[in-house]
């Protein structure tokens, strides 16, 4: 029973491991630090022969005050702020910075419903609702190395995409689009998943990543492409799922 | 009480107590009967509550397994497993159960109802029948409750949370997820009727000296809580309301997606429900927080340590509550500066919490610490809530929150603060004040053989939560292996599945402990554990109108230790007497001798 965490197969995932990793070292030494003092007053300052007689001592001098507020705060700033710097930097550099001015990003329209995944990418055109729409169920078909962008919408009830090994997730909420960006740096099959209770069948609620490296990834699409153009019913779009990229209609 | 002079003034005639059995024991006006019938109530929910645990708890370490002894009964349909369906139900009510039904009525109703006034110096609340009504609201709210087990379509499973759209007609259409709205409305109005009764007698009903800085820490924590209860759980209301159109009149304030014309938010369903939910982890823990400040201090022997700097804390935490709900919704995909700005009042909460830690720790130091299980049960919680409210800092910053959103991470943190340490202080002021609630003491070896059965099990139950989650598990999966990573995780499962059968059974011991005590336990003292608020000047248990004269207080809640109890062979003063450093507040009426 040893632990660990899935696989990181992200670009910002060690980000995400590198927080945790600091709240358990840093919490793990306050925690520590005050066990020990609880445990040493209980050992040392039990009530037993000769120590019948609590310290009748209120702590509330000043120099009492100014030892609890100290601890507080250096351990507030040791901590909180210095965790709440280095993620409000995370987040604006990285993880909210969402590549919608990169031309190598790969854009997926992401429509979760009781209790399956669609995934729709747009093809070689680049704008979705056309014959070259690439559409999945359950499945994420990526290119390793390029900014993977999701928008999500949700038909019945909330989910939550969750992707465990490039440590990120994401609510699909009906009435509003949400949005993510994530990028592979190693092909291999991950799991997806649905984080939020969405029903009963919300255990199998499950996907899978599919990252592949560039010339893969290209042969997939054409493949993928061919398919869909063959299969293509305008009059049959919209049960594809998926809306217009720009103006979330 | 041992000698010394006390101070108390003159009342008038005191109206007769009730003599016929419904007005005595089922409908009664006393505080000291509803609390205990909150507690009864209380307790029994927290049976059932504890029931549902192991069922799901068999279910995620035996999956398709049929469950022993009850399966058949229980399960009958799906041949004695536990099918997706009942999984759902269950974790649903489990929370349900547990918060809002069990540990609300034991510690706010219960313990609540009984201190208060006698922590106070007063001789019942302000408002007697609407203490009265409390009950039997919150009684109500039990029988809807319970009536959503058995109807068409099944019992509610969208969840404690009942998150829209899965909670509306979309996701839940039978009638058992509108009883439990209903329930949830009910429950909410007992609890609001309450506050306005404590804080009202917090405020008006305080004995002659009972300054704000004389009260014992478990009455801030209970006035702090009706605060915050008067304020939020009407919003809580609010929200049943809008989900009860919808799902009734066919309003649509939380419903969108494909449903024709649907033009409602879900999102604000979330903003309502955390509104009100955060604060109702404060209104859980503040109570427990002053009952283990004041019991930390009675056994050490020592005074608190910076007693007004816990009072500002606790104000702040109150204060910083109703600021941070906006934790619970990192994923929804919220603007960036709303994320860090509640990412960052989260993490200020903190600073109050760790003063509130360093006062227990302070006060511990240079006692002569006694360890009675009451005792104990307090240094239960001031370990499993520093752990419950260390990995609230994982979830606090958005990073890693991306990651541990909605795992068992999340499951295990929120039950060592909301199972493990309100269960910790539930037991501690279980143990402590029985001797005032019933007359006869608890049995001291079972106590200990009950903590300690408690107090490990239960923190391998909850610490393989946040090693489960940490892995990566989400909550709420009828079956983990239906994921390839998770495969690995059956014997974690397992491992806190078995440590959690025994921390039901080991309950047996209290049940044993607190039946047996009730009809044989031998009598109590008016004072057994030496201390000197005012319910322990007062007869086990206290006579109708609790004080046969109004107390005068002239000190703290925590002298214990003090140089002036010497002379009196003991060493702790009673908040009321005369002897001591503290002047009296005003001209006392000397006790007739």
């Amino acid at each position: 029973m040893h632990i660990e965490l899935p696989r990181d197969a992200s670009l910002d995932g060690h980000l995400v491991d590198g927080a945790i990793g600091y709240l358990t070292l840093t919490t793990g030494i306050v925690f520590a630090l005050a066990l020990v003092f609880l445990l040493a007053a209980l050992l040392f300052h039990r009530a037993r022969a000769g120590r019948t007689w609590g310290r009748h001592a209120h702590g509330n001098r000043a120099r009492d005050r100014v030892l609890m507020f100290s601890v507080a705060l250096v351990m507030f700033v040791a901590i909180d702020v210095t965790l709440a710097l280095r993620t409000t930097r995370d987040l604006e550099g990285r993880f909210w910075r969402y590549p919608d001015a990169d031309p190598a990003a790969v854009r997926v329209e992401v429509t979760a419903r009781q209790w399956a995944w669609s995934f729709r990418t747009a093809g070689p055109d680049g704008r979705f609702g056309t014959p070259d729409d690439v559409v999945t169920l359950n499945e994420l078909d990526i290119p390793v190395g390029r900014p993977i962008y999701l928008k999500l919408r949700a038909l019945d009830v909330v989910h939550s995409l969750y992707l465990p090994s490039f440590r990120t997730k994401i609510d699909a909420i009906p009435g509003a689009t949400t949005r993510a960006w994530f990028q592979a740096t190693a092909p291999g099959r991950f799991e997806l998943g649905c984080a939020q209770h969405c029903g009963v069948n919300h255990y199998k609620m499950r996907g899978i990543v599919v990252a592949r490296a560039a010339d893969d990834y290209r042969d997939w699409l054409g493949r993928a492409e061919a398919d869909s153009r063959l299969r293509y019913d305008p009059a049959a779009s919209a049960a594809a799922g998926g809306w217009d990229w720009e103006t979330g209609k | 009480m041992s000698a010394g002079k006390v101070a108390a003034s003159d009342e008038g005639e005191l109206p007769p107590e009730p003599t016929g059995f419904w007005r005595r024991w089922v409908f009664s006006l006393d505080h000291k009967v509803i609390g205990r019938q909150f507690l009864f109530l209380g307790l029994a929910f927290l049976a059932v509550g504890g029931l549902m645990a192991m069922l799901i708890r068999w279910q995620l370490a035996s999956p398709g397994v049929p469950v022993p002894v009850v399966g058949k009964l229980l399960f009958g349909p799906s041949g004695g497993v536990i099918s997706p369906v009942a999984y759902t139900a269950l974790f649903t009510m489990h929370g349900t159960i547990m918060i809002f039904f069990a540990v609300t009525p034991i510690l706010i109703g219960g313990f609540g109802n009984f201190c208060l006034p006698l922590l106070v110096g007063a001789r019942d609340m302000a408002f007697p029948r609407l203490n009265m009504a409390s009950f039997w609201t919150m009684f109500a709210a039990t029988a809807v409750l319970t009536a959503s087990f058995f109807v068409p379509l099944g019992p509610p499973e969208a969840g404690w949370t009942a998150y829209a759209t899965l909670s509306t007609a979309i996701g839940a259409p039978g009638p058992g997820q509108t009883l439990w709205v209903v329930a949830i409305y009910l429950n909410g109005a007992s609890s609001v009727m309450g506050a306005v009764n404590y804080i009202t007698t917090v405020l008006r009903l305080r004995a002659p000296g009972m300054t704000y800085l004389r009260l014992p820490l478990t009455v801030w924590g209970f006035f702090l809580t009706s605060i915050l209860n008067a304020l939020f759980v009407p919003v809580l209301a609010a929200a049943m309301v809008l989900l009860f159109f919808d799902r009734v009149l066919g309003t649509q304030f939380f419903v969108a997606g494909t449903t024709p014309g649907a033009g409602g938010d879900p999102i604000l369903y979330q903003h309502l429900f955390w509104l009100f939910g955060h604060p109702e982890v404060y209104i859980l823990i503040l109570p427990a927080w002053g009952i283990v400040g004041d019991l930390l201090a009675f056994f050490a022997r020592k005074p608190v340590f910076g007693y007004r700097v816990t009072v500002g804390a606790l104000v702040g935490v109150v204060v910083l509550s109703c600021v941070v709900y906006g934790h619970h919704m990192f994923t929804t995909g919220m603007s960036p500066l709303l994320g860090e700005s509640f990412m960052l009042l989260t993490m200020i909460i903190s600073v109050p919490t760790s003063l509130i830690v360093l006062s227990w720790l302070g006060t511990v130091w240079r006692g002569a610490i006694r360890f009675p299980t009451p005792m104990l049960f307090c240094l239960g919680l001031v370990f499993t809530f520093g752990v419950g409210g260390l990995t609230g800092l994982y979830l606090a910053d958005i990073t890693a929150d991306l990651y541990l959103h909605d795992t068992y991470f999340v499951v295990g943190h929120f039950h060592l603060i909301m199972a493990a340490a309100l269960l910790m202080s539930l037991f501690a002021a279980t143990y402590f004040w029985f001797p005032k609630m019933f007359g006869r003491m608890m049995n001291e070896p079972l106590g200990k053989l009950h903590f300690w059965l408690t107090f490990v099990p239960l923190n391998v139950v909850f610490f393989g939560m946040l090693a489960i989650g940490y892995q990566g598990m989400q909550r709420r999966l009828y079956d983990p292996s239906v994921y390839d990573f998770l495969k690995p995780l059956l014997p974690w499962n397992r491992a806190v599945s078995h440590a959690a059968y025994l921390l039901g059974a080991a309950q047996l011991v209290f049940v044993v402990n607190f039946f047996w005590s009730l009809a044989r336990g031998p009598r109590a003292a008016a004072n057994p554990w030496e201390v000197g608020t005012l319910e322990w000047t007062v007869p086990s248990p206290p006579p109708h109108h609790n004080f046969d004269r109004i107390p005068i207080v002239v000190r703290g809640p925590h002298e214990l230790g003090h140089p002036a109890a010497r002379a009196l062979g003991r060493d702790w003063l009673s908040q009321t007497e005369l002897e001591g450093d503290t002047p009296p507040p005003r001209a006392p009426t000397e006790e007739p001798a």
